[in-house]
């Protein structure tokens, strides 16, 4: 008897590890798409950035990389990187390269970048297993875990080449929830702080932080309220947040912060709560009940009270920072738009629809909710058991608690934004796994034991027909493992073959032909045998569809480096377009070391990483008047803008374009967005009406504003841009982004000059010229008779200073743009 | 001599101009000292308004605010005006108030002037400067554009006047009250419950509550709120109402409501499948005595089979109409199931 549990239990651990090293296999390689159409290439924006400080640490050493100051990031102020960084991404991968190199396994440090977010989903995949496993059972945990190996919600974020912060710091959130279930579900001091250790290395990968900071204390005033405070809560609690708060001071980026901040407050709160709760608990048992009374209930207000006035006053004179804005975008949805517009500019800030909440997270999304309610109809079941059940079960619902404010929680901040999809995705992994689990068991254990009463042969033999190729699905339903399945089996397979075919329906009507074909014993107590298997199929068929979608849409979705743009010619060829890196070569080749280049911010790490040349901007914003600035000169006439750009030293100017091509996202869709950063704050300057067509619309085309058309992006976008056709009998300047033809194609340049053009007309550079020190004055500006002058605005006067004097007091045929204000 | 007559007449002129100059703003001073705006009639509108001399600015909303004119937005757009003024009345620095003065003009009170403007909207917001001639159109402030709200009106002034209104919003106490109320009526009802609390503990309650805000958000409840999209769109051409957009980037408020009651339909259907197991499971232990088995589908005494089928139909077909309504929407993706 016991050498047969024995081996049964090595089985399971067997099978664990099996199905767990499959998913880490299976998730590590549906995220190498990019890999294998383009190259290993870091991809995006703020990787590069990483990649670059990554760099620079691996040559310089730790300490340099801490004390780094980057002269080459937002010119002239530059950037003091080891503080304003989160070094827990480069100090990873900075490790893994290192002990490589000790093995004598020399790569590159690119390749360690590259593959890092999907080593670490394989890890992620692991935790989830793991947290999953304490707060309901094995098999939930590898459900779970399958999933979020595969599910594109964290796939977005962590497909190879994607080297961003995101990508540890999901394993890291995973991890640390994980410890801190444990921690609590054994009041031991040592789970606590390793909690704590797990979270100091989250708060050194990802700003995210904040979002476990703040949901383990509303789990234990969640716990307090409830009256389920324990000893164990008490330990667990002050150790890990003790250990913690000092902890994740020693990040450089997060500082004081912890003590300083109104994020981090109600943790701070939670602790004191804790106290006079452990307090109270200690007393009641050795005072009156009276005095208990006036001691805690009086004590209790004043206290309160108190607190709150010491909070306020602590923020009112400054020494606790009240909540930012990022913060309160949060919360009051509108906030960020009116007040923030850098913040509510980035796409992944906008709020979610409910198409993409689907497309990342397809059946999981449906199941979900399944798998709250259980939880939450677990959470009370200890009444109908006996005692000693009853303190297992205790313990139990506390953590299901911890799984419905985390589902709860994160569901809502997944609303406010997109980019919060990436903490909602574990979350609805493990309830997601829950579910199925939950449902698993019961219609597959219980065949089990029907099928031994009845003995049918015929499964028998199917099982051992099938059972060579079973384990090809068992790795995606790892629940089947743990029991017999016999007869679903054979069905699985030839449903598998139509699901991948993408003929999903047919699957569906085999299964109902099964079902009447079978469908002979009905039995009055329960659910017959059939429908338990047909159940089970259906929701087999769910998972294979799951596994589809998700590598759809990896594939598709979420595996474009966007450094590198792909797309198809009409007989079905590949075409690459790689005019990205072509410009930025030839920034690296051509132009001085120390050249400034302004850009929008979006491409400041690009220019940093690629070019390595000196930026003004770059994506991270912290310094927006910086950003305006930029914003201003992109938005303002020639003139204005050169002297924006002498203030600034700017060598170069970049610009993204994509009416050639029609790649959307170019920096003429972006541009209201510089226009209204600009706006905010030089009001007097730049006026976003002015942008607008008569009827008020956004456009570059025949009815697009005097303002527009003299703008620096609109210059330097559409320069010499009439020229090309696209077919014979089409005008020339058809802008294939916009799809009209654009306003003004006879665009001159004075203050500037086309530098370099991509071979898709991509990247467009431009130099700025240096103006002799006497401004000419060109022949065009002095009024010939019968000849028409060029345009001139006003404040080209400014600069040809000798202008008025030369024309005397003849200023016919000179035509001034009168300003135009939108105004009706 | 025959030069200074002339001269003098000027003189005589400017002074009594400066006079009324200055007995124009005593008078604007004291019109708006008790309340922030002028109220205008004909003769204030001709005196304070068109005639030339001034050195001051005025805001002018026309407006139709009586009950009889239907004008569903003037009353907002007046709250707005109201506090603009009011911010300006209470915030401003002597010298500024001397600059700008806020001013109504309402249809009932004085349609001529609406005639003599040759107005015929409302709300509309024009501003009159100082060196404006009697004949001159004043200067619109765009509602359609900028909005109504008082900050806007309050950056148009500061476009148009320079002077800075420091906008103070009188504290919204609807909203607090409402909150508090309700919390008041939610703790008397605990109060007077105090004996039987067990209700709190009723999980099924608090299940609907967390299954609720689950489908709200995940239905992209919270884009609409930000985004107001319209409630379904109709086609011009046809007439034929649409409730599903056809872009990825969009929604309406119809299809997130399909979307939600499908996700709630699914998770039924699995819950039902669940809850047959579970009650088969029970009767088998107890028996077939089992009849007080945990959940709310026991109530109906469905047999549990035909729970467990009825749930599963419920899961494919309403997962196959969300997978059919996201194709519809997500043009190009090639898996569907039942129905295309």
């Amino acid at each position: 008897m016991t050498s047969k549990t024995t081996s049964r239990v090595g089985a399971t651990t067997l099978l664990t590890i099996v199905v767990l090293a499959l998913a880490w296999l299976v998730g590590f390689a549906s995220r190498l798409f990019a890999i294998v159409r383009f190259e290993s290439i870091i991809h995006e924006f703020d990787p590069w950035f990483n990649y670059r400080a990554t760099h620079h640490m691996v040559q310089h050493g730790f300490y340099k990389f801490l004390n780094w100051f980057d002269e080459r990031a937002w010119y002239p102020l530059g950037r003091i990187v080891g503080g304003t960084v989160y070094p827990g991404l480069m100090v990873t991968s900075g490790l893994i390269h290192w002990i490589l190199d000790s093995l004598n396994f020399h790569v590159h440090i690119r390749e360690v970048c590259v593959f890092l977010a999907p080593t670490f989903s394989g890890l992620t995949a692991i935790a989830t297993y793991f947290l999953t496993k304490e707060l309901w059972s094995p098999g939930a945990g590898l459900f779970a875990a399958c999933f979020i190996a595969i599910s594109p919600g964290y796939t977005s974020r962590s497909v190879a080449g994607s080297y961003d912060n995101e990508g540890i710091a999901i394993f890291a959130l995973q991890f640390t929830y994980f410890l801190w279930v444990k921690s609590l579900k054994t009041g031991s001091i040592m789970w606590a702080s390793m909690c704590a250790l797990s979270y100091f290395y989250m708060v050194s990968a990802w700003g995210g932080y904040v979002f476990i900071i703040n949901l383990i204390p509303l789990h234990a005033l969640a716990l307090i309220i409830m009256g389920r405070y324990s000893s164990r809560l008490f330990v667990s609690y002050t150790s890990f947040y003790c250990l913690a708060t000092i902890l994740s001071m020693q990040v450089p980026f997060v500082g004081f912060q912890p003590v300083r901040t109104s994020e981090h407050m109600p943790a701070f709160g939670v602790f004191g709560l804790l106290q006079i709760v452990a307090l109270m608990h200690y007393a009641r048992n050795r005072i009156t009940r009276q005095q208990f009374m006036t001691l805690f209930v009086g004590g209790l207000t004043i206290l309160g009270g108190l607190a709150v006035v010491v909070y306020f006053a602590l923020v009112w004179g400054g020494y606790v920072a009240p909540f930012s804005g990022r913060f309160y975008s949060l919360w009051d949805t509108g906030y960020a738009k009116i007040h923030i517009p850098i913040i509510a500019s980035v796409s992944e800030h906008q709020p979610t629809t409910w198409v993409s909440f689907f497309f990342d997270l397809h059946i999981t999304a449906a199941v979900f909710p399944v798998g709250l309610w259980y939880c939450i109809k677990k959470v009370n079941d200890e009444r109908v058991f006996s005692e000693f059940r009853l303190r297992f079960e205790r313990q139990a619902n506390n953590l299901f608690i911890s799984v419905i404010l985390y589902a709860v929680s994160a569901v809502y901040f997944a609303g406010v934004m997109v980019r919060l999809m990436l903490t909602l995705t574990p979350a609805v992994c493990v309830l997601a796994g829950i579910g199925f689990s939950y449902t698993f068991e019961k219609y597959l254990k219980d065949e089990e034991t029907k099928e031994r009463s009845s003995s049918t042969s015929s499964t028998a033999k199917d099982e051992k027909l099938y059972d060579k190729a079973a384990k090809n699905v068992k790795s995606r339903v790892p629940d089947c493992v743990n029991s017999n399945v016999s007869s679903p089996v054979s069905c699985v397979l030839s449903v598998r073959l139509c699901v991948v075919d993408g003929n999903s329906h047919y699957a569906f009507f085999f299964c109902v032909s099964f079902m009447f074909h079978n469908a002979n014993e009905g039995e009055e107590t329960g659910v017959s045998s059939n429908v338990r298997t047909i159940i089970s199929i259906i929701l087999v068929i769910f998972l294979l569809m799951f596994v589809v979608h998700a590598t759809y849409v990896t594939s598709n979705a979420y595996s474009h480096p966007s450094v590198v743009l792909q797309s198809s010619t009409s007989n079905g060829d590949r075409l690459i377009m790689d005019d990205f890196r072509e410009a930025y070569h030839w920034l690296r080749e051509n132009t001085a070391d120390d050249a400034r280049v302004m850009s929008w911010w979006d491409y400041g790490y690009q220019i940093a990483g690629m070019a390595n040349r000196t930026t003004l901007v770059d994506n991270n914003t912290w310094n927006n008047s910086h950003i305006a600035l930029v914003g201003k000169a992109m938005s303002s006439n020639e003139s204005a803008a050169y002297e924006i750009m002498t203030e600034l030293d700017v060598d170069y100017i970049l610009v993204i374009f994509g009416g050639v091509i029609g790649y959307s996202g170019d920096d003429i869709n972006k541009f209201l967005w510089m226009v209204r950063i600009a706006q905010g704050e030089h009001p007097k300057d730049i006026r976003e009406e002015n942008y607008f067509t008569a009827s008020g619309e956004y456009s570059t085309g025949a009815g697009a504003s005097e303002t527009m058309l003299n703008c620096l992006m609109y210059k330097m976008s559409y320069y010499r841009f009439g020229e090309t056709r696209v077919g014979y009998n089409q005008a020339g300047g058809f802008d294939r982004t916009r799809g009209y033809v654009i306003g003004k194609t006879d665009i001159k340049l004075e203050y500037i000059e086309e530098a370099y053009t991509t071979e898709n007309w991509l990247v467009r550079i431009y130099k700025r010229k240096k103006l002799p020190n006497r401004p000419t004055v060109k022949e065009a500006t002095i009024p010939i008779k019968g000849k028409k002058a060029t345009q001139v605005n006003k404040q080209d006067l400014t600069l040809t200073f000798n202008f008025n004097s030369l024309q005397g007091k003849n200023k016919k045929g000179v035509i001034r743009p009168t300003p135009t204000s939108a105004k009706a | 001599m025959r030069t200074l007559v002339p001269l003098l007449f000027v003189l005589i002129a400017v002074c009594s101009a400066q006079q009324t100059l200055d007995e124009k703003v005593q008078n604007l001073v004291d019109l708006t000292t008790r309340q922030s705006i002028v109220k205008f009639n004909m003769d204030k509108w001709k005196n304070l308004v068109r005639m030339q001399p001034r050195n001051y600015s005025i805001i002018v909303m026309f407006t139709a605010l009586s009950p009889g004119v239907n004008c569903p937005i003037c009353k907002p757009a007046y709250d707005e005006f109201m506090i603009v003024a009011n911010s300006h009345r209470y915030a401003s620095t002597e010298s500024d108030r001397r600059k700008v003065f806020f001013g109504i003009v309402d249809y009932e009170d004085a349609p001529q002037i609406f005639q003599q403007m040759n107005l015929n909207t409302a709300p509309i917001l024009y501003h009159f400067g100082p060196k404006l001639g009697a004949k001159k159109r004043p200067e619109q402030m765009d509602f359609q554009r900028q909005g109504f709200d008082a900050d806007a009106i309050g950056r148009f002034v500061a476009d148009q006047t320079e002077v800075q209104i420091r906008v103070i919003r009188p504290p919204n106490y609807t909203a607090p009250v409402v909150i508090a109320l309700f919390i008041l009526l939610l703790l008397g009802m605990l109060y007077m419950k105090r004996n039987s609390l067990d209700f709190l503990l009723n999980r099924t309650m608090w299940g609907f509550v967390c299954l609720a805000i689950t489908f709200i958000f995940m239905s992209g409840q919270m884009w609409n709120h930000i985004r107001g999209p319209p409630f379904m769109i109709t086609n011009p051409q046809t007439k034929e109402p649409s409730f599903i957009h056809g872009s990825t980037q969009f929604q309406l408020i119809a299809e997130t409501y399909i979307v939600g009651l499908l996700y709630a339909l699914v998770a039924i259907g699995f819950i039902c499948v669940n809850e047959a197991a579970d009650a088969s499971n029970y009767k088998e232990k107890k028996g077939g005595s089992g009849k007080k088995t945990a959940g709310v589908f026991s109530l109906f005494s469905i047999p549990a089979n035909t729970l467990a089928i009825v749930g599963l139909v419920f899961i494919c077909i309403f997962f196959s109409f969300l997978l059919s309504v996201f194709r519809a929407k997500y043009r190009g993706y090639p898996y569907s199931f039942l129905f295309s």
